[in-house]
């Protein structure tokens, strides 16, 4: 998926798709017409009809211009993109350990590991930044606005 | 005149000037820093600005606001790599002035000078034209205000996105996502996949973080794989601008000041426009013209005083209509609705010293940027230098936190995350993030209005066209939405 003509073509199915299951949805509210006004159904329905419109729309928009569509590359297999997947994936482990170890814990890794994603290798700076970011977090958020930063399952 | 006194005693609370204060550093240091943008520290800092009683977290995000659009200029001028888009214009003619000229001083000094400047002089005419403005809206009904979002989405779509099609698309997305929840009109809950962590609709501050601060850190990550930022490391001199620069720009200084602070009103415009078009007619009205490029003082000064004018001109529709112009004031106008300050004329009746306490709020964020600038320029120069690898990690922490410290609940962070994957996604695919946004605000605006007005006409639809002011507002989105497809025909004509 390289260039634009590719993307848009995904996009408008899945744009259409969206569409259709919004229209479903909503239709299982009523749509008529009642003394209160449209049923709770109609609007969510016509934003469907819409969304399913405008992505036949640029399905349409992007046949007739494959040509110069093609031309614009989607970088989404560069070795620069493989590092922001990367860095998709230590926030999901993140998000995990944020619930098996607690905030603080997690946030040090966290922000350990996007350093060295970024080729960054000091491990005296590594530390330094961790343990300042979160003095301060802990300081602002944890003291004085009183947040009560998620804590690990095993102290719960 | 007692409204206005109440405002002033709103403002004059030392934590609401010192959210004041908080809010133009940080802002300058966002702005500054190549990578951040203003809706990213307007997003980051969204949730804070709840822990502020009253004004003063409005306060603090309009410090913000201004901050950031000044703080583009810093990087532009001494690294040639514009903080934000907005200040791209200004590296054309600061850049020459700090390098092959060495006056770095002098062209910060400028910068400062205009962007207070433009920043003051769009304030004034928000406080000038924007309660006349409330004075004609408030004879618009429910048919004008469906109108009036409609159009407000429509020209946004069309302007802010590469693509017209996918701008649309994404503003029904956004429009979507407001019906989630239980229907204001007729209490029905819908789309919450059973969970009650829905029942209150889609939570708005974990999406705004998410596509405007933490998509752009993942942006960031890839935009700075292998590129090593240039550091500077210039000697400041003398920052306050001569008498005689001064007698030099001060036409220019006006007309730029006004053309930004017209484009602001526009709807889908921002600051980016207004700075070329402010350097455009400077360029072409200077008696320097040909030295634009090289270093000319009028070039720095069309730039900043433009972009800078933007912002007292994008509050008049938000305030007046309840329609924000771009994703930045959609965020303001989030953080006013989430205040209970519901922006439209009826904001001037009901709430006057809140306007006045916003007004006199932009005015003081404004001279304060320009306090900041001047005195501490020196510090702001270092701020540019910070390591992209220190400061990315660090600001996908406070995602997170700010995040989470809203509603301490962890669901909020997990669809942040979501919203910050997706958000990433779809900016490489050339949809406006902004659309989505607004779309989410105007999205109870929209139905409320709509379903209101079928009622008022017994479900005729001709209450939309037969309404001349609802048939302009329609017609006028409808001109947008097509406006690219016309442009063509007109070509080819």
């Amino acid at each position: 998926m390289n260039n634009m003509t590719v993307c848009n073509y995904i996009v408008g199915l899945a744009g259409a798709v969206i569409g259709g299951l919004i229209m479903l949805a909503a239709a299982e509210f009523p749509l008529s017409f009642t003394e209160n006004g449209p049923g709770p159904g109609f609007w969510p329905f016509s934003l469907g009809c819409a969304l399913l419109a405008a992505a036949v729309g640029l399905l349409l928009y992007t046949f007739s211009n494959k040509t110069d569509l093609s031309g614009q590359r989607v970088n989404l297999t560069t070795t620069a993109n493989k590092r922001v997947y990367m860095m998709m994936g230590l926030v999901v482990i993140f998000c995990a350990l944020m619930n098996l170890l607690g905030f603080y814990p997690a946030a040090a890794l966290l922000i350990a590991a996007v350093m060295r994603l970024m080729d960054y290798r000091n491990k005296k700076v590594i530390a330094l930044t961790a343990a300042l970011t979160l003095v301060f977090i802990y300081l602002v958020f944890g003291l004085l606005l009183h947040t009560s930063m998620p804590q690990s399952v095993f102290l719960e | 005149m007692g409204d206005v006194i109440t405002a002033l005693n709103m403002i004059f609370v030392p934590l609401n000037l010192l959210g004041l204060f908080f809010g133009v550093l940080v802002g300058i240091a966002f702005g500054c820093m190549p990578g951040l943008s203003v809706n990213m520290g307007l997003a980051l800092l969204f949730p804070l600005a709840f822990t502020f009683h009253g004004i003063g977290g409005i306060l603090m995000l309009l410090g913000i606001y201004c901050g950031a659009i000044y703080g583009g200029s810093i990087s532009a001028i001494l690294l040639k790599t514009p903080g934000t888009p907005a200040s791209v214009a200004t590296t054309l003619d600061g850049y020459p002035m700090a390098t092959k000229m060495g006056q770095p001083g002098r062209a910060l000094g400028l910068s400062t000078m205009a962007s207070t400047f433009g920043g003051v002089f769009s304030t004034v005419c928000l406080i000038l034209l924007a309660p006349q403005l409330a004075k004609v809206a408030l004879q618009f009904s429910k048919p004008e205000y469906f109108a009036l979002a409609i159009f407000g989405l429509s020209i946004i779509t069309s302007v802010s996105s590469g693509s017209v099609i996918k701008g649309i698309m994404g503003g029904l997305i956004g429009l979507f996502l407001a019906t989630v929840g239980i229907d204001d009109m007729t209490g029905t809950i819908r789309f919450t996949l059973d969970t009650t962590y829905l029942l209150g609709g889609v939570s708005f501050i974990p999406v705004l973080i998410g596509v405007f601060a933490f998509a752009q850190v993942l942006g960031s990550i890839e935009e700075y794989y292998h590129h090593e930022r240039s550091e500077q490391h210039m000697l400041i001199d003398r920052v306050l601008p001569s008498l005689a620069d001064i007698k030099r720009v001060f036409t220019t200084l006006l007309r730029s000041s006004a053309i930004g602070t017209f484009i602001g009103c526009v709807p889908g415009t921002g600051g980016d426009i207004a700075s070329f078009v402010s350097y455009d007619q400077a360029k072409r009205w200077s008696r320097h013209g040909s030295n634009f490029g090289n270093g000319e003082p009028e070039g720095i000064v069309a730039s900043e005083a433009g972009n800078n004018a933007v912002s007292g001109g994008a509050f008049i529709p938000v305030l007046t209509l309840g329609i924000p112009g771009d994703g930045a004031t959609a965020i303001m106008m989030g953080a006013l609705m989430v205040q209970g300050l519901q922006p439209g004329p009826l904001l001037f009746v009901e709430k006057a010293p809140d306007v006045y306490a916003i007004f006199i709020g932009l005015l003081l964020a404004n001279l304060i940027m320009g306090l900041m600038g001047f005195s501490l320029i020196r510090l702001f120069t270092k701020v540019v230098n910070v390591p992209i690898h220190i400061l990315l990690p660090i600001i996908v922490m406070m995602t997170f936190v700010g995040t989470y410290s809203y509603n301490n609940s962890v669901n909020d962070v997990y669809l942040m995350v979501v919203s910050g994957f997706i958000g990433y996604f779809l900016n490489k695919l050339g949809f406006s993030m902004s659309a989505i946004i607004i779309g989410i605000i105007l999205g109870g605006m929209a139905e409320q209005n709509f379903v209101g007005s079928l009622i008022m006409s017994d479900g005729s639809f001709s209450i939309f066209y037969e309404r001349p002011l609802c048939l302009f507002f329609l017609a006028a989105a409808a001109l947008s939405l097509l406006s690219p497809v016309l442009g063509r025909l007109f070509k080819k004509a």
